[in-house]
C-alpha cells in the first residue's frame, strides 16, 4: 500500500492579512504560511492507515517557507518520504496547473491511494482533490471523514450537510478528499521532529510545465469595508412582505 | 554499689547464655543483612545512575537533622510526637543495648551513678514508647485520618514494637520483683510493674521462672524483628534515612534535572522502571505512606486520580513484583506492564501542578514532582495528552505562546501607555521587564500589565521589554514535560536577550521568574539577576525610593505563588509591600511555604478541566472568606488573578472578596 499526500501551505490567518500594493495579492512580506488544517488531516489519515495495515507513505509540498518544517513533522509522525516541489510558485500558480503538474509527479509513484485535504481557504479554482483525479484518471470521493482499507478497496464514511453520513466502497487507486481523520491530528513532540530532521531527508523535485494560463484571475484583493447599506423595513408583515417584493423588483432580482 | 550483671538470672543449663543470645541474634542479623541486600540491590542494580554522593557533610547534616532530630517529622504536632516517641525511644533502647555491650566486653562502666542514670534514661523512654504507641494506636484504630494506610501490615510492625518493648519491661520489672535493690525507684516505671508481681504473691523462684520465659521471648521478638524487617513496614528506618542522605542537593527546587540521555546521545524516554535512576526507585522504596504529600496536594483535594503517596505505593509495588524480571531481561522484551500508563495512569501524570506541595511536606525528602515530570515527558514524546493542552504547545511552538495569537501583538497593551516603553532589544537598559504571557495576552489582565508599568515609571526605573521578541520563558512548557520546545524557548529567548544591554531582568510572573533564575543557561544571565517586581519594589522599599503617598486601609489576606513562594522563598517581600500600603494582612490558615496551589501550574492551566469535587482555587477562596473582615485576596501572580478571579464567581462569593493582583494595591497607594 503506497499513500501519497500532497500538501499544501497556506496564510496563517492568526496574523495580520496585508495586501500588496498591487491590490490582487497578500503582501508576501508578512504573509506567514503554514499547513493547510485539511491537509494536516490527510497527512494523519496515512499514518494511520499506515499503522494499521502497513505501507508506505509519501508527502509532498511546494518549496515554500516552512515547508521543511511541515515535511519533517510529517517524518516524525511516521512518513516516509518526503518530497519538496521546487518551481516558480507565484501566486498566479492555480489549482488546475498545480494539479496537473502534481499528478505528473504523483503518476510514477504509482500510488494505491491519494489522499489531500478536502479544500484549503486559499483555494481559488476548486479543490485539488478533484482535479488531482481527473488528471490522474482515478476516482475521487470528497468530504471523508474515516478511511478503512480491504481488498484494493476502501470504505470511506462522507459527512453529507445536515448530519447525513454515507459510507461508501472505493475501487483503489483512488483519491480521496479528507475532511477529517479517524483522530485528530496527534502532537509530534519537538525531539521527535529533530530527531527527524537528522534521520529523514528531503528529496527534491521540480515541478515543470506550470501552465497558469485558463485559471481565474484577481482583479481587486481588498478587506471588508464598512458600509451602511442596509435598510431597515418596518410595518406589519403583509406591508413588509409587499415593501419587499418591491424592492426585488426595483433591483432587478425579481 | 549498683552494676549491671550480664544475663542476670538466666541459667547456664543449656551452656552460657552469651551463646545462644548471640547465636539467635547474630542468625537473625545475617538474614536481616541478605534481605536488606535483596532490596537495595533490586534499586541499585535495576535503576539508572546518579550521582548523589558528593557533598558528603551536608549529607550528614540533613541525616542528623531530618532523620535523627526529624525536624520535618515534627513539624506536625500530633503525628510528630507520636512519631518522635516511638523513634527516639527506639534509638535510646539502640544505644541502650550498644553500652551494655561494650560494658559486657570492653569497659566496664555500667555502675554505681552511671548505671542508675543509665536505668533512668532507658525506664523514662520506655514510658515515652508507650505514649507514643498509645498515640499511633489511637490515631490508627479510632482517629483513622484518611491520609493513612490503614493496611493490616501497619499493625504488624506496630504490635511487634509494642510486644518487644513491653517484653522488655516484663523483663526488667520480674527482676527488680526478684531482686528488689535499694536503688529500685531509679527505674521508677518498671519498679511499679515490679509491684504488680510482687502484689500476685509469688514465690522468688516462680518469679525468677517467669523472668526466665519473659527473657526468652523478648530475644525471641527481637529476632523476630530483624528477620522481618526487610518485608515490613519497619524498612522505613533504613531506607528513610538513606533517602534523606542521598537527597537533592545538586540543584535548588526550582530546577528540573534535564531530559536524561542514552549511551548514544538520544533523549531517553522513561517507559519502565530501569528508566528511573536508583534514587528514583528509593524514593518509592522510603515512602512510609504517612500521607502528608496527601494532605497537601491540592490535585488530591480537588479530587482528582493523583495522590502523591499513591504514586510512590504504586512504583513501590511494581518495583517489587516486576523488579527481578527486568533485571533478568536485560533490555530485552518486557512481559511486564508499562510504568507509564498502565503502573501510573495517563489522568494521574497529568493531575499533577508541580506546586511542590508534597515535596515541601515529605519528611524523607521524596522527589514527586521530578518523577511526575520525567515520567510526562514520555506522554508528551507519544503525543498522548488532551486537545487543549495539545492545542496550547502547538501554539507555543509556533506563535511563542499560549494564546495561539502573533507574537507582532505581545506588546499590544503597551500602546494605550501615555508615556512609552523602551525597546530593550535598541536601547540600553538597567532593568529588562519580562513581561510573560498571559500578563501580555489575557485581556483581563492587560490593565494590571499597564498598571505595573506605570508604577515602574512612577518610580522613575530605566526599564524596557521585548516586544515582539519575547517567548513564552518555557517554565510550565518543561514541567508539562516537552522539553524539545522548552529547549527552544530557551534557545529564541537567550539569542534576544544576548543582544540587549540591562543590568537585571524582572518578571512579574513567577513561572518566568522561576525558570529564567534557576534553569536558563548561565551566560545568558552572565551574573545579572533575576528578580521578582516585589523583590525589586521591596528593595526601594528598604532604600526610600519607593515612598506611598496614600494609606489604602484595607485588611487583606495573602495568597503565595507556589513559584514565588515555595520554589524559590520570596515570603517576606510581597508582605512588607501589603503593610507599606497601609493594609492590614491577616494570614490564612495555610500560608507561607504551605501556602495552597490554585490548580493552574505545571501546564494544568493549558489542560481541559478534569472532574473535580472542588477546584484548587475554590478551596481557596472559601479559605480565605473564612477569615474575618478580610475582603480583599492579594496576590502576586498573573495566574493567580486569573484563576481567582474565576473563583470568586464560581463560588458566589463575588461581593465578599475582591483578587487583586499586589500592583494594583501599590499603584493605588501610589498615584
Amino acid at each position: 500500500m503506497h499513500i501519497v499526500v500532497p500538501v499544501k501551505l497556506v496564510p496563517d490567518l492568526v496574523e495580520e492579512l496585508v495586501i500588496d500594493p498591487s491590490g490582487t495579492t497578500l503582501d508576501p512580506d508578512t504573509l506567514r504560511l503554514q499547513l493547510n488544517e485539511f491537509d494536516g488531516h490527510a497527512i494523519e489519515q496515512a499514518i494511520l492507515l499506515k499503522e494499521r495495515g502497513g505501507g508506505q507513505v509519501t508527502v509532498m509540498a511546494p518549496d515554500v517557507e516552512g515547508v521543511d518544517d511541515v515535511l519533517y513533522t510529517a517524518a516524525a509522525k511516521g512518513a516516509d518520504r518526503l518530497i519538496k516541489l521546487c518551481g516558480n510558485f507565484g501566486q498566479s500558480v492555480n489549482n488546475h496547473a498545480m494539479a496537473c503538474a502534481v499528478a505528473n509527479l504523483i503518476k510514477p509513484l504509482q500510488p494505491d491511494l491519494v489522499l489531500t485535504g478536502v479544500q484549503s481557504h486559499s483555494d481559488l479554482d476548486g479543490s485539488m482533490g478533484p482535479l488531482l483525479a481527473a488528471y490522474l484518471g482515478f476516482p475521487y470521493v470528497g468530504y471523508i471523514a474515516g478511511v478503512t482499507l480491504s481488498d484494493g478497496r476502501a470504505v470511506v464514511r462522507k459527512e453529507y450537510p445536515g448530519g447525513l453520513v454515507a459510507e461508501m466502497e472505493v475501487v483503489l487507486p483512488a483519491v480521496l478528499g479528507i475532511q477529517a481523520a479517524d483522530q485528530p491530528p496527534r502532537y509530534v513532540a519537538f525531539t521527535r521532529i529533530r530527531q527527524a530532521m537528522k534521520t529523514a531527508s528531503i528529496e527534491e523535485q521540480t515541478v515543470e510545465g506550470l501552465d497558469v494560463s485558463g485559471g481565474p484571475t484577481v482583479s481587486r484583493m481588498y478587506k471588508p469595508e464598512a458600509a451602511a447599506r442596509a435598510t431597515m423595513i418596518e410595518g406589519k408583515p403583509d406591508e413588509v412582505a409587499s415593501r419587499l417584493v418591491e424592492l426585488f423588483r426595483e433591483l432587478g432580482v425579481l | 554499689m549498683p552494676e549491671r550483671i550480664d544475663f542476670w538470672g538466666i541459667p547456664h543449663t543449656w551452656g552460657p547464655p552469651e551463646v545462644y543470645a548471640y547465636g539467635i541474634m547474630g542468625l537473625a542479623s545475617l538474614v536481616l543483612l541478605f534481605r536488606l541486600y535483596q532490596a537495595v540491590s533490586l534499586w541499585w542494580r535495576l535503576g539508572r545512575s546518579e550521582k548523589r554522593w558528593d557533598q558528603l557533610h551536608i549529607r550528614v547534616w540533613r541525616l542528623i537533622k531530618y532523620a535523627i532530630v526529624q525536624v520535618r517529622v515534627l513539624s506536625q504536632r500530633y503525628p510528630g510526637v507520636m512519631h518522635i516517641a516511638l523513634a527516639w525511644a527506639f534509638f535510646v533502647f539502640l544505644w541502650g543495648t550498644i553500652l551494655a555491650t561494650i560494658h559486657s566486653h570492653f569497659i566496664t562502666f555500667l555502675r554505681g551513678n552511671t548505671y542508675l542514670i543509665y536505668k533512668l534514661v532507658l525506664d523514662l523512654f520506655t514510658l515515652v514508647f508507650l505514649v507514643g504507641a498509645v498515640m499511633a494506636a489511637y490515631r490508627r484504630y479510632i482517629q483513622r485520618p484518611r491520609r493513612l494506610t490503614l493496611a493490616p501490615r501497619f499493625t504488624y510492625s506496630l504490635v511487634l514494637i509494642v510486644v518487644i518493648v513491653v517484653g522488655g519491661l516484663a523483663v526488667t520489672s520480674t527482676r527488680l520483683a526478684v531482686e528488689r535493690p535499694e536503688w529500685a525507684w531509679w527505674t521508677p516505671f518498671a519498679w511499679l510493674v515490679g509491684q504488680l508481681w510482687l502484689s500476685t504473691g509469688a514465690s522468688d523462684q516462680a518469679l525468677l521462672n517467669w523472668h526466665l520465659g519473659l527473657w526468652a521471648f523478648h530475644l525471641l521478638s527481637a529476632a523476630t524483628l530483624f528477620v522481618t524487617l526487610p518485608m515490613s513496614t519497619m524498612l522505613h528506618v533504613v531506607t528513610g534515612p538513606l533517602n534523606v542522605f542521598f537527597s537533592k542537593l545538586d540543584r535548588p527546587m526550582g530546577q528540573l534535572a534535564p531530559q536524561p540521555q542514552t549511551s548514544a546521545g538520544e533523549p531517553l524516554f522513561v517507559t519502565s522502571l530501569r528508566d528511573l535512576t536508583w534514587k528514583q526507585l528509593l524514593d518509592s522504596e522510603a515512602c512510609t505512606e504517612c500521607g502528608r504529600c496527601q494532605d497537601a496536594c491540592p490535585a488530591f483535594a480537588a479530587g482528582t486520580p493523583l495522590s502523591p503517596k499513591e504514586l510512590m505505593v504504586d512504583i513501590r509495588t511494581a518495583l517489587r513484583r516486576d523488579g527481578r524480571t527486568l533485571l533478568k531481561n536485560g533490555n530485552g522484551s518486557d512481559k511486564v506492564p508499562a510504568l507509564v500508563g498502565e503502573v501510573v495512569k495517563d489522568a494521574i501524570l497529568w493531575s499533577c501542578t508541580t506546586c511542590g506541595a508534597c515535596v515541601r511536606e515529605c519528611p524523607v525528602f521524596i522527589e514527586h514532582v521530578d518523577t511526575m515530570v520525567d515520567m510526562r515527558r514520555q506522554l508528551v514524546n507519544e503525543g498522548r495528552m488532551d486537545s487543549m493542552l495539545q492545542e496550547a504547545l502547538a501554539n507555543l511552538g509556533r506563535y511563542g505562546n499560549s494564546f495561539g495569537q502573533s507574537e507582532r501583538v505581545r506588546a499590544r497593551w503597551a500602546q494605550t501607555l501615555e508615556t512609552p516603553i523602551k525597546d530593550a532589544r535598541k536601547e540600553s537598559v538597567e532593568y529588562l521587564w519580562f513581561v510573560g504571557d498571559y500578563a501580555s495576552y489575557s485581556t483581563t489582565l492587560t490593565d494590571i500589565t499597564r498598571k505595573t508599568a506605570e508604577v515602574f515609571q512612577k518610580l522613575g526605573l530605566d526599564f524596557g521589554i521585548l516586544y515582539d521578541g519575547e517567548r513564552n520563558a518555557g517554565n510550565d512548557v518543561r514541567r508539562v514535560g516537552e522539553e524539545g520546545l522548552y529547549d527552544m524557548l530557551v534557545h529564541r529567548n537567550a539569542a534576544v536577550l544576548s543582544r540587549c544591554s540591562f543590568k537585571a531582568i524582572i518578571t512579574t510572573d513567577p513561572h518566568s521568574y522561576n525558570t529564567l533564575k534557576n534553569e536558563y543557561p548561565r551566560e545568558v544571565l552572565d551574573g545579572r539577576p533575576v528578580l521578582h517586581y516585589t523583590e525589586l519594589l521591596d528593595q526601594m522599599l528598604a532604600s526610600g525610593a519607593l515612598k506611598f503617598t496614600h494609606r489604602l486601609g484595607y485588611t487583606v489576606t495573602y495568597s503565595d505563588p507556589c513559584y514565588l513562594g515555595r520554589y524559590n522563598g520570596v515570603y517576606d517581600a510581597p508582605r512588607r509591600l501589603i503593610l507599606a500600603t497601609g493594609c492590614q494582612l491577616i494570614e490564612m490558615p495555610r500560608c507561607g511555604d504551605r501556602a495552597a496551589c490554585c490548580g493552574a501550574g505545571g501546564g494544568r492551566i493549558w489542560m481541559e478541566e478534569q472532574a473535580v469535587q472542588e477546584r484548587p482555587s475554590e478551596a481557596r477562596i472559601r479559605e480565605a472568606v473564612k477569615l474575618d473582615n478580610v475582603q480583599t485576596l492579594v496576590v502576586t501572580c498573573p495566574k493567580d488573578v486569573t484563576m481567582y478571579r474565576d473563583a470568586v464567581k464560581t463560588t458566589g462569593y463575588e461581593n465578599r472578596m475582591a483578587v487583586k493582583e499586589l500592583i494594583e494595591l501599590i499603584h493605588a497607594a501610589l498615584c
